[in-house]
């Protein structure tokens, strides 16, 4: 049964593979330590926020605020460590930023009833403004970032990027959550089948809630890990990367209709779109076809879902026997 | 949700926002002299141009029950093109023609997917949202075209001779009149409503729902078009970040003019205003100072405003009533007794 | 005996209706108890009280000598009652096995159990007889195997009542006996079960006891053995039915309507049929077996791949309804709140819609010729209501029927498809309906008429067509058609 419930995710990473194996057939760099490594470095922040958006899509609502929170959070953290505070101290602000975010986004959504796409829309919104004014022209540059995140940004662990494993290991604890405890399950009853979820007594907003809540402080987190990547935290940091996680996440199974899914899966989404990039860089394509690809791929993954599920949808009234 | 829309439309928002508009004028010309003059007026009126001509076709789409999230990186698109085929030697009268023909492939794409293949708009114009601006990228690099003919970025620049108004004023009031019109005196109009209310009854009631919602996108493009070439002349510039952000802004406005985000109710006055209050706003910000910044804050809590206030008075009015209905049934006393 | 549940003098008040007046109900263990009444009758609200869903303004409500306390489904199962709906409401991307334990999933300390789940449901499936996979998601599970999934929810709570609204509405035959199967067995085992339905031959076959509805209040109750089905149906509606389809002769005409040979995949087959003007087509079978599929194809709303439809001697074009109203054919769904009409909108602009091109001079619509027609037409279907601004969703089902029907009649079609013409509508606006239906079929109008109701088919068509699993199966005059020889052609009974 549990093969048959990650039978989803399969496909997709079956087309990783291939792609990854042509794509360095084609350029033998890519097919080396080096081209997992760039694989794994590139896409570890959206590795990272896949699991907070998991969370959300699962129960049939979206959060687009994230690329917002980690870009202030990511600030917050550089800020207030070349102000000479430690590294724990800064974390912990971060994250407890994320959380707020997300906790107004729960409350707003869960008790309030507002549809989360236009409550994210306008957190994004006021977050970015907010950071902005804070933030101003100030630059936060690579010496000033903590030592502990440059180191983790430069070296790896077993030829594996720290800041992957920081995200692995989150996707691990959030996925066996979902999986796994009964709280998690109800994300999936509450997107699969609402009206459903409250008549089995599932406490939907107090899930809802929380989810929310958690997305925010994973986004928090997510910030040490931005500014540790690029090295640097300016008023633009994070701007628009909550359309290559929601590509992600789409591309890797997570139905935006809800109810199905993994994080698992929206991690092999993620690391297909950063094999695509990586490809078409080693193969010569300009960068700039990134947002391109990441878009085509979007679509063709919902369209994907959509023509294979409609195929069970028409109502079967003759049989071929009784 | 039908009561939400219903206290939307009993209470009248539209007029509320209107009223708002007449205290953010009021208000704004008691702090500063330099706002109620009429090349402020000018100055508002060019600032909020493509965001009304995009809010038109989104009120349409929103109370149809979709959405496009899409159209600020499609105006982007379109920008880009016209930049793109002028700087490869494209008369620039050309280049624009190549414009709003992009633009309606844009919307053809959307309404596609979205009405043929049956997809969700949201999801799909994420998708296209993220296609429109790589191919921006894609098409001019790093590099805005910027040597644009004078001529043409003086329409965007200059006013109308012996006026206060811009040149795009031309434009933009007719299409303001139109969208008007069609969305409350026309058949059009019944239709969008009624898809929006429930896309089954219209299919039912003979309405070819598909066809006439991938039109509706179709002119979604078209004025998206329109909106990029009074960006680009305006700025004199073909950038491929041209509009970040605008796409939001539209939905703050038409959200904030009372439409409802659940489709099937709203007005095209109650958008109206709330396009021009948001620039009466962003004016009174800028004249006193505050940073542009502002802006972003003010359209993200316009926006939770919007939706917030009907849920909470809902909520409210739920709440009365439950007090006043239930006559405290034996059921809650014996429970309390054991 | 021990009595299992007792409902006394439950009353229950939503706005200006009074839903519950006066209604009782006792059940003893193992018996099925059919609980019967017309819609409006009360029984849904007595039901949603014991689901946990309402709770009652006054009466009392005994479970195994305890007060039954109103706190949501989930607090129903706990106490012991299950309801069961006629279109369950799973979970489509969970498994079987997770939807019968949700909400309370087995656990080994914090987490899923889920071998033991798998395990549990497995055993529960198999004593109700019908062994479906555990493992399996809930997607594309026909309705017969939903509710079993219900069923054994229901059992691994160990319910003592289970509570069954109309389960058999959409099942085939063969369902049907499963089903029966299920509820006898599980009275063996000692449960009490409440058998909603309007079949009523179904309800003489299965059930011990009977408890019929009327306006709110219990109006008898009666072991099976001692009624019969007049006595019953007299009950129900509290009235003689003579007069409830008041036929008139029509002349009929040319033919209007000639379907020849559609068929659309997995849903019907080779259809053919003619309708004519001035003449009343009924289509009877069972709910399921594709009525609705072929009328919807016949106006549009679906594709057929092959076949054809020609109206008024024009081939229709596939999938264009604007064409077919166009062209003079009007449909009336089987759903008015989803379909027929839009619910928070006011009269005139339900009714207007179809008339939009007529109301409009310069494309610009006239609100006085709008509210005009709209005037007119109610007046015409003797529509009660306050004012044609009211949004259609105050006004009663018949009332609502009617909108629909002004609707349609006002685009002066030459054929009418009506789908289930008086579902859910009280008796006395029933009649209106189809003298209504009648009086306009001697005005030269077709109609093309689905109904689940065989007195209603009997009653109002010069011909009756039967439908069984996606064919057409058999075609009556009406003085051939008889209950007996429809019913037959429609569950596939030999003759």
């Amino acid at each position: 049964m549990r093969n048959l419930l990650r039978i989803r995710e399969l496909p997709i990473a079956v087309v990783l593979v291939a792609f990854f194996s042509i794509a360095a057939l084609g350029n033998h760099q890519l097919f080396s330590f080096s081209g997992l490594h760039d694989l794994l470095f590139g896409s570890s922040i959206i590795c990272l926020l896949v699991s907070a958006e998991t969370l959300i899509i699962v129960m049939k609502h979206i959060d687009l605020s994230i690329g917002s929170t980690i870009g202030f959070a990511s600030y917050i953290i550089g800020k207030n460590a070349s102000n000479g505070h430690g590294l724990l101290y800064c974390l912990l602000l971060g994250i407890i930023f994320g959380l707020a975010v997300g906790a107004v986004n729960g409350l707003l959504v869960a008790y309030f009833k507002l549809p989360s796409l236009v409550v994210t829309l306008g957190t994004l919104y006021l977050v970015r403004g907010l950071f902005n004014q804070v933030a101003g022209g100030d630059f936060i540059n690579s010496d000033k970032v903590p030592h502990v995140l440059s180191f983790m940004a430069s070296h790896t662990f077993a030829k594996i990027p720290y800041l992957f494993i920081v995200a692995f290991v989150l996707a691990l604890i959030v996925g066996f959550y979902m999986r796994n405890f009964r709280s998690g399950r109800d994300l999936y009853a509450i997107g699969s089948n609402l009206p459903a979820a409250y008549l089995a007594g599932i406490k939907v907003e107090k899930r809802t809630f929380w989810a929310f809540t958690a997305a925010g402080g994973i986004a928090g987190l997510g910030g040490a890990l931005l500014i540790a990547r690029f090295g640097q935290a300016q008023a633009n940091s994070g701007l628009g990367i909550e359309l290559g996680v929601v590509a992600a996440c789409v591309v890797g199974g997570v139905a935006i209709a809800g109810g199905i899914g993994t994080v698992f899966g929206a991690i092999i989404g993620a690391l297909l779109l950063q094999t695509i990039v990586l490809a078409l860089g080693a193969l010569g394509v300009s960068q700039f076809w990134q947002g391109v690809v990441n878009g085509a791929l979007l679509i063709a993954a919902i369209s994907l879902d959509k023509v294979l599920s409609s195929r069970s949808q028409r109502t079967q009234i003759m049989r071929v026997s009784e | 949700m039908n009561f939400l829309t219903r206290i939307r439309s009993s209470i009248g928002w539209d007029k509320g926002v209107g009223a708002l508009l007449v205290l953010t004028i009021v208000i704004g010309s008691l702090v500063t002299p330099d706002f109620a003059t009429t090349s402020n007026l000018g100055f508002v009126v060019q600032d909020i141009g493509e965001i009304m001509i995009i809010a038109l076709p989104m009120t349409f789409l929103i109370i149809a029950g979709e959405i496009d999230l899409s159209v600020a990186s499609a105006l982007s698109l379109v920008s880009s093109s016209i930049g793109y085929s002028f700087a490869h030697g494209v008369p620039f009268g050309w280049a624009l023609v190549i414009g709003i023909l992009v633009g309606l492939a844009t919307g053809a794409l959307n309404g596609f997917l979205v009405n043929y293949l049956g997809l969700q708009s949201l999801a799909v114009t994420i998708g296209t949202m993220g296609l429109f601006r790589g191919l921006c990228f894609v098409l001019l690099g790093s590099n805005p075209v910027n040597q644009l003919p004078d001529f043409w970025t003086g329409l965007g620049i200059n006013n109308i001779p012996g006026t206060f108004l811009p040149w795009s004023f031309l434009l933009i009031a007719p299409l303001v009149i139109i969208a008007l019109i069609l969305l409350h005196f026309t058949r059009i109009g019944r239709w969008t409503f009624a898809a929006g209310i429930s896309s089954e009854a219209a299919n039912f009631a003979g309405i070819p729902v598909k066809r006439f919602k991938f039109f509706m996108y179709v002119a979604t493009g078209f004025m998206v078009s329109l909106a990029a070439i009074v960006y680009t002349l305006r700025f004199a510039s073909a950038s491929p970040d041209s509009a970040m952000g605008y796409e939001l802004t539209t939905i703050a406005a038409v959200l904030f003019g009372g439409v409802s985000i659940a489709g099937g109710f709203g007005t095209m006055w109650g958008v109206i205003f709330s396009v021009i209050e948001l620039g009466a706003i962003r004016s009174v910000l800028q004249l006193v100072n505050f940073s542009s910044n502002a802006l972003q804050i003010v359209s993200g809590s316009l926006l939770l405003f919007s939706v917030a206030v009907p849920k909470v008075a809902e909520m409210l009015k739920a709440r009365r009533e439950t007090r006043v209905k239930t006559p405290t049934p034996s059921l809650t006393s014996s429970r309390s007794v054991e | 005996m021990e009595k299992v549940l007792e409902i006394r003098g439950a009353a229950k008040r939503f706005g200006g209706v009074q839903a519950l007046v006066d209604a009782n109900l006792t059940l003893y263990p193992r018996e099925i108890h059919a609980l019967l009444g017309e819609n409006g009758a009360g029984k849904s609200t007595l039901l949603k009280t014991l689901a946990g869903v309402h709770k009652l303004d006054a009466g009392s409500i005994t479970l195994f000598g305890k007060e039954f306390i109103a706190n949501g489904t989930r607090g129903s199962l706990e106490q012991g009652i299950a309801v069961i709906y006629q279109e369950p409401n799973l979970f489509p991307d969970l498994t079987l096995a997770e939807n019968v334990f949700i909400g309370r999933q087995l656990t080994h300390g914090k987490t899923v159990a889920w071998k033991e789940m798998a395990e549990q449901s497995a055993a529960l499936f198999k004593r109700l007889g019908v062994p479906l996979d555990p493992s399996r998601r809930a997607r594309g599970l026909s309705i017969a195997d939903q509710q079993i999934v219900e069923i054994a929810k229901a059992l691994s709570l160990s319910a003592k009542v289970i509570v069954m609204d109309e389960p058999t509405a959409a099942l085939s035959a063969n369902e049907t006996e499963r089903l029966f199967g299920v509820a006898r067995s599980l009275r063996e085992e000692g449960a009490a079960l409440v058998f909603v339905s309007h079949r009523l031959d179904e309800v003489m076959a299965l059930c011990d006891r009977v408890t019929i509805m009327r306006d709110g209040a219990t109006v008898a109750t009666a072991p099976i053995a001692e009624v019969d089905t007049d006595k019953i149906v007299k009950w129900m509606v509290g009235r003689e039915l003579s007069d409830l389809f008041p036929k008139m002769k029509a002349n009929i005409g040319e033919t209007i309507l000639k379907v020849e040979n559609i068929s659309r995949e997995g849903q019907f087959e080779d259809i053919s049929f003619e309708v004519k003007a001035g003449e009343i087509v009924g289509i009877a079978g069972l709910v399921g077996s594709g009525r609705s599929e072929v009328i919807r194809a016949i106006f549009g709303i679906d594709n057929y791949e092959k076949g054809s439809v020609t109206f008024l001697g024009k081939k229709m074009k596939k999938n264009r309804p604007n064409q077919a109203m166009q062209d003079g054919i009007a449909l009336v769904p089987e759903d008015r709140r989803q379909q027929g009409l839009f619910m928070p909108v006011s009269i005139t602009r339900n009714t207007s819609i179809t008339l939009l091109k007529g109301v409009s001079k310069f494309g610009l619509l006239r609100k006085a010729s709008e509210t005009g027609i709209t005037a007119e037409w109610s007046k015409k279907m003797q529509l009660k209501f306050n004012s044609l601004e009211d949004s259609v969703d105050r006004l009663s089902g018949g009332n609502q029927q009617k909108v629909v029907l002004a609707k349609w009649l006002s685009t002066k079609p030459k054929l009418l498809i009506i789908d289930e013409p008086t579902r859910g509508i009280d008796v006395g606006t029933k009649s209106e309906v189809h003298r209504f239906l009648s009086q306009e079929a001697t005005k030269g109008l077709g109609i093309l008429m689905i109904s689940s109701e065989l007195p209603e088919v009997l009653g109002m068509s010069d011909r009756v067509l039967v439908m069984r699993e996606g064919r057409l199966v058999a075609h009556f005059n009406a003085d051939q058609a008889n209950p007996e020889n429809v019913i037959a052609a429609a569950s596939g009974a030999s003759k």
